[in-house]
């Protein structure tokens, strides 16, 4: 295993009476793309400025490299930040921007404009050296603040939603752009959002937050494929999750008819949560489903159609390249390995997960 | 465009007030400032030059610039501690700064010269301050009637004129701003000096207009705490109009005055990109 | 400890913000005239606060004129900003430029310009007072509006037509909400800075209306009313009152409510405000002007006649009187000098009468309709001659004398009887000298053996040279304040007015008053008529009226300055009859000048005098 760049042991935080961490434990290595994701007020951001020092924990330690820097103010950490509103100096051309880290190590002159060229280059801004911040756009701005980070070489880029005001279209392609120099770079890029298809499309591991806890830790396609709870399976992409039973090892009964499935171990007629994925659903003709269904509804989405289909007592969401009509009559067939079997969660405050990175 | 036309016309009252009642009362002054029995001269202008004017009018700008300059000394560091407290976890509790700001401004609800009195109360000879020093077998501090009575006065009157607006100036600085200097390595002098302090120059502009401007021209403080013994340039232009019955004079110095106010405001507009005045709030 | 010396730090600049506010708090339950004079704790002063009428008037006009000069100020200041942003660069520059003038001139200054100009085409009134409030509050709106309207910028409101909306339902749904806290601190700062404004009010009002800042500024000679302690406490605690509760409400609802849009409680700050305000505006517009047919319009001196003796006259003759007070003569000259006001009496004193009859601005009093004026004291009327032969113009209110206020325990009797002890070193910064230039330059000819009305500017400079040399032993050039610093014991001896030296040996036993053997000056508050004076008739009736005994006695006793009414004086019990200081003997009132008028060259003589001892 390689070493640990990075480490949270037993973080907790808390504004008042409001737990925004409890106990969290994670860490990770060199040349990483991590991402926090989960919904607002979940603890990702909060996570964040402890590791960049913004905030200090109630309890817990933050190790660098083994080193415990908990108490080490931000200016002296070897990582950088790149903000949600980018949080440029207005008052600061771009050049004197991204010189500011470097002037305040007091490095030559000759560095420091390399360093810019070499920035303003990387982030494709060539030339903007003199421009005001206030007369870029928004993903000028954003590419400059990263580029203001980068030329310090932190060992980590923290990125706080980076994305988050820009749109759809410079969103996807600076997901691109932030992957391109991630690569070049060769450091950890720690990347918080809340959007899990930049998640998905970014991060090598992703470690999904809820309430202050972690929910999951996992590759983009574990987090997919095999969530973990309710939780993460809403969340990251859509998903038919159905409260069902374990009738036994290898067959579980959704809404009153057996589904067979790959899962063992948990037990006999035990309630559990039942995620099947939209596009792992396949519409037959009525006869060769397992179950049978009326079509309720048809959207078309592009590269497949959206449809929802009533059977059993419930609207199941369906991915689809085969068209039907609204009141078609189809069969649902799930092949037993798309089906996800979790454990009903005791209760909101579950524990903490700790899987290696 | 006939929107915009309307809105230009938006402002025809406004302008006719100013023309009227500003721009009129300003030319009456230039009137009876080149006036003198009704003959044109230039005598009241140049009447500066006189001994007590200039040396009025240069004490008076050593005052208003030391005043101005402690009020900036006193209301940035005020600004800054006042901004992390209204700076509740990181978002504006717009009802504490509220409150902030009318804590400034109320004093302001009751009378100056109540005030004034308050104050000399505070800092006569057996006064409220000396009765607190003996107590404490203090030696007594003897400022009233001296310039620095003139300059406590003339501070706690305009201290918030400068407090309000850096400290507005001040909030509205992203704590992302001032993170990401600490992020880039800085330390808490440096992001003082090169962040927090040019963003709030703004702030820091109006406010100097804000103190200085009627510093220059006062005078009432002058009689009140400093014992009639100085005489500022803003004393003598009163005295002209309510005292020397000779009103061509006042009008000439308060002229002379005016120009200098207005290189001060050039001074500052200079420094205002936004180049519409100073924003007091 | 870093946490807690920067909440010290603040507590200390809020307690600097509000200690004199304590002061007056404290004042405000203090049972004596006298401010410096600690009599006692007492309510009393709150409980005679709603009956004393003059000040509730006051009150009501000043919240009046702010709310109204603020309110106007604001909507013409509103509109204007959102004209502007439809203009080009350089011209918006201009107009804020000019916007800023009112904030650069001199109060005094403004406040003269103003009232020459107002004078020419209306009635100086409510309405003169709100036009100049209005144009010295228009800056302070615009310089918060204009910022705010350019940040939002343009885009909203476009948005808003586009989806339909007309240009006023967009400014008024969609500007007017995001820049309403720029509105509202420029309505507040407007409301604040016509609150305390004394010198613009002064000068564009007329007779019969007074502010709290007026009303503070003529009550200075006599010390200002402690009233008016607990009036601006009762006010500073109910606003702050106010705040604490909307602030908590505020935070409680910012709990509740986290993301939703928070309401601006500064609004509502600004809201209940008004209705803490408005029933008192409204009782002052719904309160009726009473319909004389016959009025006559009198400025005099502030605190010179007793407001019952005015309600009396009215009562008996039917006759309204429009009554408006000066502190000085010059301020009464130069608003006599705007032609503003028809005025029917005017109360100056000796040397302005003078001045104003070579004017030519006074007429005579017919005498055969004043048969009260035999009550007037024969030498009295003899020293008058000296300014007004043959005593024709003026009629003699109030006189004394000015002379030295010393406290017994620091200096001796002896030493006082000659100016000397002002220029003697051993007195050194336990003198106040007179503000008053005349007077200070008048005891220094005395002293040098010169007549007080000198215009020689040998012996002037003579005098003024004398003065240079003794303004290191002066404390302070004081006028209304010498007797409180004397009564505090801050100083031993004082120049003074007779009157006040009266009042201020009742709070300090230790004080005494003396006029020195090398002469002083002896002056005279008299009524004359201006020759314009609407209601000749009518005036007459009150000078008449003024000199009756028991109405003069009525006012003696109001104001404890001399009086010249001989048949008050002989009333008097021994103790008050032979107080050389409320009346000086005769042997006093011959060692004594008036002030006669020095012509326009003497007049700018002493001006330069005084301005070069000053600038010393």
């Amino acid at each position: 295993m390689a070493n640990k760049l990075i480490e949270l042991c037993g973080i907790s935080k808390s504004y008042g009476s409001n737990q925004i961490l409890d106990d969290m434990n994670l860490y990770f290595n060199e040349n990483r793309f991590l991402t926090l994701l989960g919904p607002s007020g979940c603890g990702k951001t909060t996570t964040l400025r402890i590791m960049a020092g913004f905030e200090t924990p109630d309890t817990g330690k933050v190790l660098f490299d083994g080193v415990d820097i908990t108490n080490m103010p931000p200016n002296k950490r070897p990582l950088n930040t790149v903000f949600q509103k980018y949080a440029l100096f207005t008052h600061m051309n771009i050049a004197e921007n991204i010189a500011f880290g470097l002037k305040i190590k007091n490095k030559s002159k000759a560095y420091i404009d390399d360093k810019i060229k070499y920035a303003l280059k990387l982030v494709n801004l060539d030339g903007y050296e003199k421009r005001m911040p206030d007369s870029l756009s928004g993903g000028q701005q954003q590419r400059i603040a990263i580029a203001r980070a980068i030329v310090n070489e932190p060992k980590v880029l923290l990125l706080d939603e980076p994305l988050g005001a820009l749109d759809l279209k410079l969103r996807q392609s600076m997901q691109y752009e932030l992957i391109r120099l991630k690569n070049e770079l060769g450091i950890t890029f720690v990347y918080v959002t809340h959007d899990q298809e930049e998640a998905l499309t970014m991060s090598d591991t992703i470690v999904v937050m809820n309430q202050g806890y972690i929910q999951q830790i996992g590759t983009p396609e574990d987090i997919y494929n095999e969530p973990e709870n309710a939780f993460v399976a809403d969340f990251i992409g859509e998903s038919n999750i159905i409260s069902s039973t374990m009738v036994e090892d290898k067959l579980v009964n959704i809404l009153g008819t057996n589904f067979k499935c790959v899962d063992v171990g948990f037990g006999q007629n035990r309630p559990v949560d039942v995620v099947i994925r939209p596009e792992d659903i396949e519409l037959l003709s009525p006869e060769k489903g397992i179950i049978t269904g009326r079509v309720t509804s048809v959207l078309f989405k592009g590269v497949h159609y959206e449809m929802e289909v009533m059977a059993n007592g419930r609207e199941w969401l369906v991915h689809s390249t085969v068209m039907k009509n609204v009141s078609d009559e189809v069969g649902l067939y799930v092949d037993p390995f798309n089906i996800q079997i979790m454990n009903k969660p005791e209760s909101e405050d579950e524990e903490a997960v700790k899987i290696d990175a | 465009m006939r929107n915009s036309l309307f809105k230009k016309l938006l402002s025809g009252p406004y302008i006719f007030w100013i023309v009227g009642f500003t721009v009129l009362p300003l030319l009456v002054i230039a009137y009876y400032a080149f006036t003198q029995n009704g003959q044109f001269t230039l005598a009241n202008i140049t009447a500066i030059t006189q001994y007590a004017h200039w040396k009025a009018l240069a004490i008076s700008l050593v005052l208003a610039l030391l005043c101005t300059f402690v009020c900036l000394l006193i209301s940035f560091p005020l600004a800054l501690v006042l901004r992390n407290l209204s700076l509740a976890k990181g978002h504006l509790a717009r009802g504490r700064n509220n409150m902030i700001v009318m804590l400034f401004i109320l004093p302001m609800w009751i009378n100056f010269l109540l005030r004034s009195y308050a104050w000399q109360m505070i800092l006569s000879r057996n006064g409220l301050l000396n009765g607190f020093l003996s107590l404490l077998h203090l030696p007594k501090l003897h400022i009233y009637n001296t310039p620095w009575a003139i300059l406590l006065g003339m501070i706690y009157d305009f201290l918030p004129f400068m407090i309000l607006p850096v400290y507005n100036a001040m909030i509205k600085i992203d704590q992302d701003v001032i993170n990401a200097a600490y992020d880039l390595g800085a330390t808490k002098q440096t992001t003082l000096r090169k962040i927090i302090f040019p963003l709030s120059l703004p702030g820091i502009i109006s406010g100097i207009t804000m103190v200085f401007v009627p510093s220059i021209s006062e005078f009432a403080i002058a009689n009140l705490l400093g014992g009639g013994k100085i005489l500022l340039i803003g004393n003598i232009i009163e005295q002209e109009f309510s005292e020397g019955n000779n009103w061509n004079l006042g009008s000439g110095l308060s002229l002379i005055l005016m120009i200098f106010i207005i290189i001060s405001m050039l001074f500052t507009a200079k420094y205002d990109k936004n180049g519409e005045g100073g924003t007091l709030l | 400890m870093k946490r807690f010396i920067k909440q010290f730090y603040v507590g200390l600049i809020f307690f600097f913000l509000y200690v004199p506010i304590a002061v007056l708090f404290v004042l405000s339950f203090n049972d004596s005239l006298s401010r410096v004079h600690w009599g006692g704790f007492t309510l009393k002063w709150y409980t005679e606060l709603v009956e004393n009428a003059p000040l509730m008037d006051a009150l009501v006009n000043t919240l009046l004129l702010a709310v109204a000069s603020a309110g106007i100020a604001t909507i013409l200041g509103l509109a204007a900003c959102i004209g502007m942003t439809a203009m080009k660069h350089s011209s918006r520059q201009v107009l804020t430029m000019i916007a800023q003038i009112p904030m650069l001139n001199a109060d005094v200054v403004t406040g003269i310009a103003l009232m020459l100009l107002l004078a020419r085409f209306m009635n100086l009134s409510f309405g003169s007072v709100l036009i100049a409030h209005i144009t010295f509050n228009l800056p302070y709106v615009i310089l918060n509006i204009l910022p705010k309207l350019k940040q939002i910028g343009t885009s909203t409101y476009e948005a808003a037509l586009d989806l339909g909306a007309s240009p006023a339902y967009a400014f008024f749904k969609i500007v007017l909400p995001e820049i309403f806290p720029g509105v509202l601190t420029g309505f507040l700062l407007a409301f604040t800075m016509s609150l305390d404004d004394f010198s613009v009010t002064y000068f564009t009002k007329g007779p019969g209306f007074e502010t709290l800042s007026t009303t503070i500024y003529g009550e200075l000679r006599k010390g200002i009313k402690p009233q008016m302690y607990a009036l601006s406490t009762l006010m500073f605690l109910v606003v702050l009152l106010i705040l604490f509760i909307i602030n908590r409400q505020s935070v409680k609802e910012e709990r509740k409510i986290k993301q939703q849009k928070k309401k601006h409680s500064l609004s509502r700050t600004a809201l209940c405000l008004m209705l803490f305000l408005l029933p008192v505006t409204l009782s002052g517009c719904g309160k009726q002007k009473e319909n004389y047919q016959n009025e006559i319009t009198v400025f005099n001196y502030s605190e010179y006649i007793d407001p019952e003796v005015l309600e009396i006259f009215e009562e008996e003759t039917g006759i309204h009187v429009n009554y408006e007070e000066f502190a000085t003569n010059e301020a009464m000259y130069a608003k006599l000098s705007s032609d503003a006001v028809s005025y029917d009496l005017l109360g100056p004193s000796d040397y302005m009468i003078e001045k104003l009859m070579k004017e030519g601005r006074l007429q005579k009093i017919d005498k055969s309709k004043i048969p009260n004026l035999k009550n007037l004291k024969k030498n009295c009327l003899e020293s008058c001659e000296s300014f007004d032969p043959g005593n024709e113009y003026a009629v003699p209110e109030f006189w004394g004398t000015l002379g030295l206020l010393y406290n017994t325990k620091m200096i001796s009797e002896t030493e006082v009887s000659s100016w000397d002890c002002l220029f003697d070193e051993k007195n050194k910064g336990n003198i106040i000298m007179s503000n008053d230039m005349r007077n200070s330059i008048g005891i220094a000819l005395k002293k040098l053996g010169y007549s007080i009305n000198s215009s020689n500017p040998k012996e002037i400079k003579e005098a003024t040279d004398l003065l240079i040399r003794q303004k290191p032993l002066v404390q302070a050039y004081l006028t209304d304040e010498t007797r409180d610093e004397l009564v505090a014991e801050n100083a031993a001896i004082g120049v003074i007015y007779s009157g006040e030296a009266y009042l201020a040996m009742e709070y300090n036993e230790d004080l005494a008053y003396s006029v020195p053997e090398e002469g002083s000056n002896v002056w005279f508050d008299c009524f004359v008529m201006p020759k314009d004076a609407p209601n000749k008739e009518g005036a007459l009736k009150f000078l008449n009226f003024m000199l009756r005994e028991d109405i003069a006695s009525m006012n003696f006793e109001y104001v404890y300055y001399t009086t010249p009414n001989q048949a008050v004086i002989d009333s008097q019990p021994d103790d008050i009859k032979y107080d050389d200081c409320i009346f000086p003997t005769d042997e006093m009132v011959s060692r004594g000048e008036p002030f006669t008028y020095l012509g326009a060259k003497g007049e700018k003589l002493y001006s330069e005098s005084w301005k070069r001892l000053k600038s010393r």
